[in-house]
């Protein structure tokens, strides 16, 4: 075992040697100083193995006293760790700078080696004063490497940050003198157990210290300097200092806590999070990538720092809390600067140049959503255990502005990404990868997702998430060069294969979970056939779908709130990939994110407060909350409706689904809505067990009716095919949500109906209007017309579609119809009732518009020659017309086992069955013989009709009497554009995007609030020194009041 | 489901009745209408001969399959009603296949005649047929609000949406009738059948006088006949419907003819009072006072 000190040795000793080699080039100079890196990264690491194997620790103690007569260095878990990750990001970052280094010659090399050298040793030592000079070394090495590229930015930027750490320095110093002054050592563990707070006069000396350290993690908003230091500096050296820095200066910060002890926490708490949240909040305004992660970076330090602050609350996860978050920042910074060096863009937009190179492209995906703290990533974790914990200490507000404070962050870090995706009309930036650039950034981010699989085991429930169907996701990324067909099949078979493994269980343990495991996985099965459609390889597709799946099939799964939460976010994070990848998608897959972050926080921190004093993480326990009902199912329930897009959390969704692909947008619309279905079943299972809550199931049935008046109204006034079907999907969601809030046995009935039925249904109009588009490559429904002539097969299923979402009999619509007036009448909703109805009504307004401005009507002369729609899309539309007829005619055949089921929540108020005839309290239906009535009826009076209409002529397009004169313009005659002028005179003004305007003003005042606070960062460096000795004042006054 | 002849001959005739039935009262309805527009009017079996000589027209057109079905998804619509709804009070035999479904049953299988029929008239490509279609749907959807408002008054009444249980808590006493028994909820639904008849103020839909062509000129012969049987057969149906469910249906066949003819009626009634309605006015006039209406039902039961 090599001992620790040999890393200050070969620090020190190859600086020197740097000096006098220098003749040898400059190439021996940059590998003398990347070996020297190297062999401290060994020695460190060496100590990290022998910690875990052997559980040994060094200490070494200089000039051969101990202390308090010498200064010691330590090298246990802890540091092993940490120096092993400075080093890491040192040798890599190294390697990274290269280029740089070489062109500044051995002199950058020499200081390049004492900043890790120093950062090892702040790690390591136990002496306060060493501590002192080591800061002051790294920081000027830090002042050396930030004008590395010397420009007037970064030469301003050195000088700021020089005059703000030597104040900083200062203060930290006269903190050390005085704590000298009364515990007579400078021992950081002498300190410690000094108990200064009990003197007269050392709680100033605890103060200054901790003060200091505290200003050097950069607090929110005495930060001017350093986010100067990182906008200027150059990335890889910017990401050396938000990695490496941060790390070894947040280790000096939970060591001097030790000296500090509890007494501080609320001080730290609140100044972590005012940086968390503040810092994250002015990154909305910013456009420079550098700058934005100077933001992020202060913010994640906040975050950190305030999780030392909460340490009373986190007992013995505090270290995986902190540890995951900080490795999840350390990776994910490190690789996003480096990325930000390597394109080289001024402006966020710039990234778009990305897409020329998809894997990098993957990687600064991969950065940003480990950043935001989604799965499988370690701070996913992290953040969870944080939320619990907090919520278990009932620190609600300290909850809150963790989740605002991530939701700021996750507000830019979208809007980057979605730059990078998808932003249109720039001319893309050329770039050069060198190898020594990119392979750090690789490694980072391979070793985030290696960091996330191995901390999931030691979160509380996260043992029993399955990687498994995730590593199934890296094989398809991995095979993403191969063509369509070979990848779209092996998708298929894996969803067939896990299908038939978990279907047959769930039918005979689980119906609710077999009911919505079948909706996830038969449709994505049947919605992945239409992708033999496409051509080519459809890069990054099937990684993304599947993604969504998985996310899907693990809530299925998930018996425990982790691993539903875990794939609650890996469901959002696939389908935000496939929303995004509509042409025109970058705002929707912004706002879909931004709501579903939004949402999945009010799920996290409703699970948070439901687990809390809970010893089970068991889905179960939500039914037996006792404290906070309302805030628990309420917060839920806005989680929940946020993925169901029901009123005022609906306007991400037309786009959304809108824009996206022809495939796709049945996935997003039929399939994953019914995730925030499942979700909110799970949640009023529970909210059954709480008559209190019924409240809350009140005010979800009146926000349900609306939603579906609404739904249906926004859609009448659509002219685009696809917004009109997700305008019509808010509203079935409304139905299906107000159904569910009835709470008794025949509302859920309902409510389950018209899932398996919207399902369907949906799934055939989204696929079919989906295909037509692809056809006639426009969504605008007056722009078609007439294509029946062409396209028989898609109008037969828009016909099936649309007569079944209509409720008319005979088809399954009228199931769900029929049971809805029972349920209603049964529960006394009348005016609720009477709303959702009125919206059945409304309804027929854009299902005829639907189906005539497309295939009937007038056919335009550009379409005379359009083929009927691909075989690839006819087959699953088909097989879902397949299960409508057969639902529709043996309604029985579902509804039997689904009351059943339901007999388990709600035991009375069920339907009797008498073979076909159901018959509630109220009323009687045959489904099956209202049928064969219908069947008979209709094919009797057709032959009828043929027999005496069987000389008809079929005539031309344009024969037709029309005011004496002949039309010759399909343009001119097909009526559709805005056909409903008289109902949006009448009842337009209730479709007013007064939810829309709402929220764009909440963007703007998020945006002007940040635009506003910003402007304290005049760029001046008298100014900056004035907000830290302003936030020392303000600090100590709080502190001590 | 057991097949019994007895019961199809039975409702077949039924069904006999209620069109010639629907053509005499459609006769009288012109014949009064023409004489208080101070006409001498069509003599009132035109409407038989209407529909012979429609059956009879040998040259025919159409523009596509779905354009042939309209007139069979409009007609299947109106028969079906006739067959879902019970007739004559305490009769097996009128009450033909009603046994299948309840109020709600009716109430949406009314859409089927009406969305197949916008559909084949979709497809022939006249502008009008787009344009009445949408007026009338815009129109139909506040008609439905004062009337399931008074569909849910009475479900609330009679805890029940079977009709012929609605009928039956009817009998005994004419103050048993749901229009004196729930006079608000009756209002509503008959403000609302006004609607549904489509006569003046409502008409804009079909707008008789202004387009005088568009769909009736396009579906000509056999397809017009097909509209007109269609048409008689609903007219009765529809005012069968409210007897049953406002005023205590009917025991016998004269009792549904006067009453269905009266119900009928009052919507001719008022429209030759009442001028004519543009659709934005008809929309927002069904969500006033009927729906108030309605509301105040809801409330009472």
């Amino acid at each position: 075992m090599v001992s620790p000190i040999h890393i200050i040795t070969i620090g020190l000793g190859l600086a020197f040697a740097l000096g006098l080699l220098q003749g040898f080039g400059k190439n021996f100079s940059g590998i003398l100083m990347l070996l020297g890196v190297a062999a401290m990264g060994f020695i460190s690491f060496q100590w990290l193995v022998a910690f875990f194997t052997s559980g040994s620790t060094s200490e070494i103690f200089t000039a051969g006293f101990k202390p308090p007569y010498s200064i010691n260095l330590m090298m246990g878990k802890h540091e092993a760790v940490l120096a092993s990750m400075v080093n890491l990001v040192g040798l890599l970052g190294g390697i990274y700078l290269w280029d740089t280094l070489k062109k500044q010659g051995f002199h950058a090399m020499l200081v390049y080696l004492v900043f890790i050298m120093g950062m090892n040793i702040m790690i390591m030592t136990r002496d306060a004063f060493n501590l002192f000079v080591f800061m002051e070394v790294v920081s000027i090495a830090t002042a050396g490497l930030v004008i590395l590229e010397q420009n007037n930015k970064s030469v301003q930027a050195g000088f700021k940050y020089m005059i703000a750490t030597s104040v900083i320095a200062g203060l930290f110093l006269m903190g050390i003198i005085f704590s000298y002054y009364f515990a007579a050592t400078l021992n950081i563990d002498g300190l410690a157990n000094a108990n200064l707070l009990a003197i007269k006069g050392g709680s100033l000396a605890i103060f200054l210290v901790l003060i200091s350290i505290i200003l050097e993690l950069k607090p929110f908003p005495a930060n001017g300097w350093a986010l100067d230091v990182y906008h200027a500096a150059t990335p890889g050296v910017s990401a050396l200092i938000s990695a490496a820095s941060a790390t070894a200066m947040y280790f000096v910060f939970y060591k001097v806590l030790g000296i500090v002890g509890d007494s501080w926490s609320q001080v730290i708490a609140a100044i972590g999070l005012l940086t968390f949240v503040g810092s994250n909040l002015l990154g909305t305004k910013q456009d420079n990538p550098n700058r934005l992660l100077g933001y992020s970076s202060i913010g994640q330090m906040g975050l950190l720092m305030a999780i030392l602050g909460f340490r009373p609350f986190l007992g013995e996860k505090l270290e995986f809390i902190a540890f995951t978050i900080l490795l999840t920042h350390y990776l994910a910074k490190a690789g996003l600067f480096w990325l930000a060096g390597i394109i080289k863009s001024e402006n966020l937009k710039g990234f778009a140049a990305l897409r020329k190179k998809p894997f990098m492209l993957f990687l600064f995906g991969t950065f940003v959503f480990a950043l935001i703290g989604f799965p499988p990533f370690p701070s996913f974790f992290g953040k969870w255990e944080l939320v619990m914990h907090l919520a278990n200490g009932h620190m609600y507000g300290w909850m809150f502005a963790v989740l605002l404070g991530s939701f700021f962050e996750g507000i830019y870090l979208f809007r980057w990404l979605g730059y990078s995706i998808k932003i249109d009309h720039l001319a893309l930036p050329d770039f050069k990868v060198d190898w020594n650039k990119i392979i750090p950034v690789g490694i980072f981010a391979i070793g985030l997702y290696v960091a996330g699989y191995f901390t999931s085991g030691f979160a509380e429930g996260g043992t029993a998430i399955n990687f498994i169907p995730l590593f199934f996701v890296a094989f398809l990324l991995m095979i993403d060069f191969l063509p369509i067909i070979i990848k779209n099949t092996i998708s298929i078979a894996a969803i067939a294969w896990y299908s038939f493994s978990i279907l047959p269980p769930l039918y005979e343990h689980d119906m609710l979970r077999f009911i919505f495991a079948g909706i996830f996985l038969i449709g994505g099965g049947l919605t992945l056939i239409a992708g033999y459609a496409y051509k080519g390889k459809r890069p990054g597709f099937y990684p993304v779908a599947l993604l969504m799946y998985v996310g899907l099939a693990q809530i299925i799964e998930a018996q425990n709130m982790l691993h539903f939460f875990f794939g609650w976010e890996i469901m959002t994070a696939g389908s935000y990939f496939l929303i995004i990848r509509g042409k025109r998608s970058m705002p929707h897959g912004l706002s879909y994110m931004l709501f579903s972050i939004g949402g999945a926080y009010a799920l996290l921190a409703g699970f948070g407060m439901a687990h809390a004093g809970q010893a089970s993480l068991s889905l179960d326990v939500l039914a037996n909350v006792s404290q906070n009902v309302s805030w628990i199912f309420g917060l839920l329930a806005v989680g929940f409706l946020t993925k169901t897009a029901s009123l005022g959390l609906h306007i991400w969704l037309p786009g959304a689904h809108g824009e996206a692909e022809s495939d796709v947008s049945p996935m997003v619309s039929a399939i994953l809505l019914k995730a925030g279905v499942f979700g909110l079943v799970i949640l009023m299972i529970a909210m059954g067990h709480h008559p209190e809550a019924a409240n809350i199931a009140y005010i979800l049935g009146w926000l349900g009716a609306l939603t579906a008046l609404a739904g249906n109204l926004g859609a009448t006034f659509q002219e685009d095919a696809k917004r009109l079907l997700a305008y019509s999907s808010i509203a079935q969601l409304g139905y299906i949500l107000f159904a569910l809030s009835i709470m008794t046995h025949l509302g859920w009935l309902t409510a389950f109906t018209y899932s398996i039925n919207h399902f369907m249904y949906k799934a055939i109009l989204f696929l079919t209007i989906g295909a037509v588009v692809l056809r006639v490559g426009t969504h605008n429904m007056y722009e078609m017309g007439g294509l029946i002539k062409r396209m028989p097969f898609a109008f037969i299923a828009v016909l099936i579609g649309i007569i079944a979402l209509s409720g008319v009999p005979p088809l399954s619509g009228f199931a769900g119809k029929w049971l809805f007036y029972n349920a209603v009448i049964d529960k006394g909703w009348y005016f609720q009732g009477a709303i959702v109805f009125f919206s059945g009504t409304i309804a027929f307004l854009y299902l005829f518009k639907l189906i005539y401005s497309v295939f009937l009507g007038q056919l335009k002369d550009n379409h005379r020659q359009v083929k009927e729609i691909s075989v690839w899309f006819i087959i699953p539309i088909y097989v879902l017309i397949i299960g409508i007829m057969i639902f529709s005619a043996k309604p029985q055949w579902v509804l039997q086992p689904l009351g059943e089921m339901i007999t388990s929540w709600y035991p009375n108020g069920g339907l009797q069955w008498d073979g076909g005839l159901a018959t509630s309290a109220l009323g009687y239906w045959n489904g099956s013989g209202i049928m064969i009535s219908i069947v008979i009826m209709f094919a009797l009076l057709l032959s009828w009709l043929l027999v005496m209409s069987r000389k008809a002529q079929k005539v031309e397009q344009f024969n037709i009497v029309y005011s004496a004169e002949r039309p010759f313009r399909p343009e001119t005659t097909h009526v559709s554009y805005n056909i409903y002028a008289g109902y949006n005179k009448a009842l337009g003004f209730l479709v007013t995007p007064v939810i829309a305007a709402f929220w764009d003003s909440m963007d703007n005042l998020v945006h002007s609030v940040a635009g506003f606070f910003r402007k304290i960062y005049s760029g001046n460096g008298q100014v900056y020194v004035a907000h830290v000795v302003l936030f020392v004042v303000v600090v100590y006054f709080f502190a001590i009041a | 489901m057991d097949f019994d002849l007895t019961k199809l001959l039975f409702t077949l005739l039924g069904l006999l009745i209620v069109l010639n039935w629907g053509i005499l009262m459609s006769g009288i309805i012109r014949k009064i209408g023409a004489r208080v527009a101070k006409r001498y009017g069509i003599p009132v079996y035109q409407g038989w001969i209407d529909l012979i000589k429609n059956y009879a027209i040998r040259s025919q057109i159409t523009h596509g399959i779905m354009f042939y079905l309209g007139p069979v998804f409009r007609l299947s619509g109106g028969v079906g009603l006739f067959l879902f709804m019970p007739m004559i009070f305490g009769s097996e035999h009128w009450s033909n296949y009603s046994f299948q479904g309840d109020l709600i049953l009716l109430m949406y299988f009314q859409f089927f005649g009406m969305l197949g029929m916008a559909l084949g008239a979709g497809e022939g490509g006249h502008p009008n047929s787009a344009i009445g279609i949408s007026r009338g749907l815009s129109q139909f959807t506040t008609i439905e609000v004062p009337m399931t408002l008074a569909v849910i008054a009475i479900a609330i009444q009679y805890h029940t949406l079977s009709i012929a249980d609605i009928v039956a808590a009817q009998q005994g006493s004419i103050l048993n009738w749901t229009v004196f028994t729930n006079p608000f909820a009756t209002v509503a639904a008959m403000l609302s059948v006004l609607g549904a008849f489509g006569h003046s103020p409502f008409n804009l839909v079909k707008a008789p006088n202004e387009i005088p062509i568009g769909p009736p000129t396009e579906y000509h012969g056999t397809f017009l006949g097909v509209l007109r049987t269609n048409a008689a057969i609903l007219h009765v149906i529809e005012a069968v419907l409210f007897m049953n469910l406002f005023f205590g249906g009917a025991s016998n066949w004269f009792e549904l003819f006067l009453k269905s003819f009266l119900i009928y009626f009052w919507s001719v009634f008022v429209g030759m009072v009442f001028p004519r309605f543009r659709i934005e006015q008809s929309v927002r006039w069904f969500l006033k006072i009927p729906t108030l209406l309605g509301i105040i039902a809801i409330i009472l039961a």
